[in-house]
């Protein structure tokens, strides 16, 4: 079943049986997507329109949606009524996580189970979700346990870890623990010169950026993307029953643009800073994205305020894979890492 | 030469401009006699409780359509992008942004500008512009802030949990009032608030049927009418007024009154008005064209309980926003499409809005739809319901002249 968003409570899917597989991606010719969608529509979501209309996502058979912003709710509708899955669901959770949100996220959930049970003719039990649910925080513990020993030091490539964390969301769980564990980080000294950077977006699914950055002299130690640590934050309560205790999981998670109001966010940015010692911010936002360029220009005050360095660039999608490298990106990266420099020899 | 201001046929106009001028300066005499302001997003607002407990609400999204009629809209925006504020984003954000955090302080503004916030209320609900609206407003005027939940849930998705949430969400909202203004909600009060709102979209269903009468008693230029069920619903004004539109325009169908001398051609038109050129709803008359049905026609049909104050306004705030977008695109196709019959539709005007991406996304499968079930052709143009700068009167000329002949020769006019 393909899912649009990292709210979609995968533990679900998987105690019936079900793959998850995240979508994301660029298409060989975006303007496929032209024929149901306006130009002004982010590039993530004309890619995947694209990417749908091309026959690449034929072997999914479904498709599952949390609503979070008005573009990936168009999509999901637009991509249901074309292209007709056999199966499809949103799921609508509520922005806070009180009791009563948490009772109203049950019933969310609840919702879905029935239309799995009844799409895959298996019932519902909770014995297998809670297994389901450890297997999958085994899986956020590992990928947890990478992302920290890069902030401790170990020469991991944030891009591998990058690579890592889409195998989490695209092969089936029991494949990806044994892989993930059996990953080594190639043996280099990390050199103290590297300047620590926190990430920050939605989907920021551009390897050659990613790449890049390291190669200036950054070292990635977190992210506050859609794809990256953001969905691996928090832990799913062991006693009690696994629904109310997966609600409590996905409504407690780290604020994501669509969802959280402005507060929440410039904490969370805040606290993430403090934690990884990170000494520079890099905003990697789609163009056309309503939550992210909302938010930038406050979360920007708050970091100049504070005396942290800030570079947001937007990505247009066009022209395929590894395309977000584009001459003028590469230009302002250049340009940030040698005012970093600077910074630092001062 | 490109008109500006539309041309208007309902004698009621005249009351409109008094209620809509009356609106906004009772927002100014509520802050001088000390009565709280409130400030809250109109999808999902609940307007019905702030006038229930003596509070004025004033709706942002309500004021930018204003801005942009009067022209203030312009220096708003660059206050906005001089904020960092991206040009891409939804032309009321940049208004309302731009304008609370500098117009609001400057002088000659449209209706002597709105009244500052006492407290204001943040909804996780409704599209990210007004979400993200809101959350602005509340990092810049230190009130109190309330914020509270309503999930967006696709119209023929609503089960029973969604509306029970809704309402732990709005007893919420009533405690966080009475606590900020002392009183007490009276339910008696709340009661007949609903009773006016149910009057009020009964009406408004009496009137819009009514337009699909030829020749249409009114069209798409009077849109302004629906100022009342924005900002005025909860009260006897929308009633009252709507009454007085009922009355002005069953006497126009018992006339035969149509509103152009030899209507010809009908016309739907989908998504927000262009609030800067309302003229353009006059622009079809040369074909002897009307726009008969919009968007909007079919957004308040609804019914109320008073006996169910609360489960009533939590309904009406779930569907207020998915009935108009692409939350609800299914739902939305079928009223479309219902419109079309009904309103004995020739053609679809599909403005693709830059500002309004919810509403704008799904344009495409509603022009198809209408071609292969009803053989209604449509066109679409580039626009922007706010931000004249991303409009191109020339092209929309080029567009529109030439659906308007392919029609004149579909009717063998």
């Amino acid at each position: 079943m393909g899912t649009l968003c990292s709210h979609v409570p995968v533990e679900i899917l998987h105690a019936f049986g079900v793959l998850p597989v995240r979508l994301w991606g660029q298409a060989e010719e975006i303007g496929r997507a032209d024929a149901l969608l306006q130009t002004y529509i982010c590039p993530p979501v004309r890619n995947l329109m694209a990417l749908s209309l091309s026959g690449r996502y034929d072997f999914l058979d479904g498709l599952i949606h949390t609503y979070c912003c008005d573009a990936t709710c168009g999509l999901f509708n637009i991509w249901r009524r074309n292209r007709k899955p056999r199966f499809s669901r949103m799921v609508s959770l509520p922005y806070q996580a009180t009791e009563e949100a948490v009772d109203y996220a049950v019933a969310e959930f609840r919702g879905l189970i029935d239309a799995l049970a009844d799409f895959t003719g298996k019932p519902f039990s909770e014995e297998t979700l809670a297994g389901s649910i450890r297997l999958y925080e085994q899986a956020r513990g590992l990928l947890r346990d990478l992302y920290r020993l890069k902030k401790e030091g170990a020469a991991i490539p944030y891009s591998e870890i990058y690579r890592l964390n889409l195998l989490f969301q695209l092969l089936p769980i029991e494949r990806f623990i044994p892989l993930c564990r059996e990953y080594r980080p190639p043996a280099a000294e990390v050199s103290a010169r590297q300047i620590r950077i926190l990430l920050s977006g939605s989907v920021v699914a551009d390897e050659e950026i990613l790449e890049r950055i390291e190669e200036l002299g950054g070292r990635i130690i977190a992210d506050d993307t859609c794809l990256g640590l953001r969905p691996l934050q928090g832990r799913i309560a062991e006693n009690g029953d696994p629904l109310r205790a997966l609600a409590a999981f996905y409504l407690g998670r780290p604020p994501c643009a669509s969802r959280a109001d402005l507060p929440s966010r410039r904490r969370y940015l805040m606290e993430t800073i403090a934690s990884t010692k990170a000494e520079a911010v890099i905003f990697i936002h789609q163009k056309f994205c309503d939550p992210h360029l909302s938010d930038h220009p406050l979360l920007k005050q708050t970091l100049e305020e504070r005396g942290i360095p800030q570079l947001q660039f937007e990505l247009e999608g066009e022209g395929g894979e590894g395309k977000g490298l584009t001459g003028q990106v590469q230009t302002r990266l250049e340009g940030f890492f040698e005012m970093l420099e600077g910074r630092a020899w001062r | 030469m490109e008109m500006k201001k539309t041309r208007k046929r309902l004698q009621a106009n005249g009351r409109l401009r008094e209620i809509i001028t009356d609106f906004y300066a009772d927002g100014h005499r509520a802050k001088a006699e000390g009565r709280p302001v409130v400030w809250i997003p109109p999808m999902n607002g609940m307007i019905e409780l702030f006038y229930a407990m003596d509070i004025h609400p004033v709706f942002p999204e309500n004021w930018a359509p204003l801005c942009a009629a009067i022209g203030t809209n312009r220096q708003n925006f660059t206050s906005a992008a001089e904020r960092g504020f991206s040009g891409d984003l939804c032309g009321y954000f940049r208004n309302n942004v731009g304008y609370a955090l500098a117009g609001i302080e400057e002088p000659n503004q449209p209706l002597g500008g709105l009244p500052k916030p006492d407290f204001l209320i943040s909804f996780g609900a409704g599209c990210i512009p007004t979400q993200k609206t809101f959350q602005v407003l509340c990092d810049h005027f230190r009130v109190p802030v309330i914020r509270a939940d309503l999930p967006q849930v696709a119209m023929e998705e609503i089960k029973e949990h969604h509306i029970r949430y809704g309402v732990v969400q709005t007893e919420r909202v009533v405690r966080f009032l009475e606590e900020k203004t002392g009183h007490r909600l009276d339910m008696d009060r709340l009661r007949q608030a609903v009773i006016y709102t149910d009057e009020a979209c009964r009406l408004w269903d009496e009137i819009m049927a009514l337009r699909a009468t030829v020749p249409a008693p009114f069209s798409a230029a009077e849109i302004g009418i629906m100022f009342v069920m924005v900002t005025r619903h909860g009260t006897k004004i929308a009633v009252d007024f709507l009454r007085e539109v009922l009355a002005e325009v069953k006497e126009k169908v018992a006339r035969g009154e149509g509103v152009i001398p030899n209507e010809r051609i009908r016309l739907f038109w989908d998504n927000i008005p262009l609030w800067y050129n309302m003229a353009i709803f006059n622009y079809f008359e040369k074909w002897d064209a009307v726009v008969v049905a919009e968007t909007y026609s079919a957004a308040w049909s609804l019914r109320l309980d008073p006996e169910r104050p609360m489960e009533s306004l939590v309904y009406k705030s779930l569907v207020s926003y998915p009935l108009v977008s692409c939350v609800s695109l299914e739902k939305r196709l079928e009223l479309i499409v219902k419109a079309v019959r009904e309103y004995k539709i020739d053609g679809a005007i599909l403005h693709s809005n830059r500002s309004c991406k919810p509403i704008s996304m799904g344009q495409m499968d509603i022009g198809r739809v209408l071609a292969e079930k009803l053989g209604c052709p449509s066109v679409m143009f580039d626009g922007d319901h706010m931000d004249g700068d991303r409009f191109s009167f020339a092209q929309f000329q080029t567009r529109i002249d030439a659906f308007m002949e392919m029609l004149r020769e579909r009717k063998n006019l």
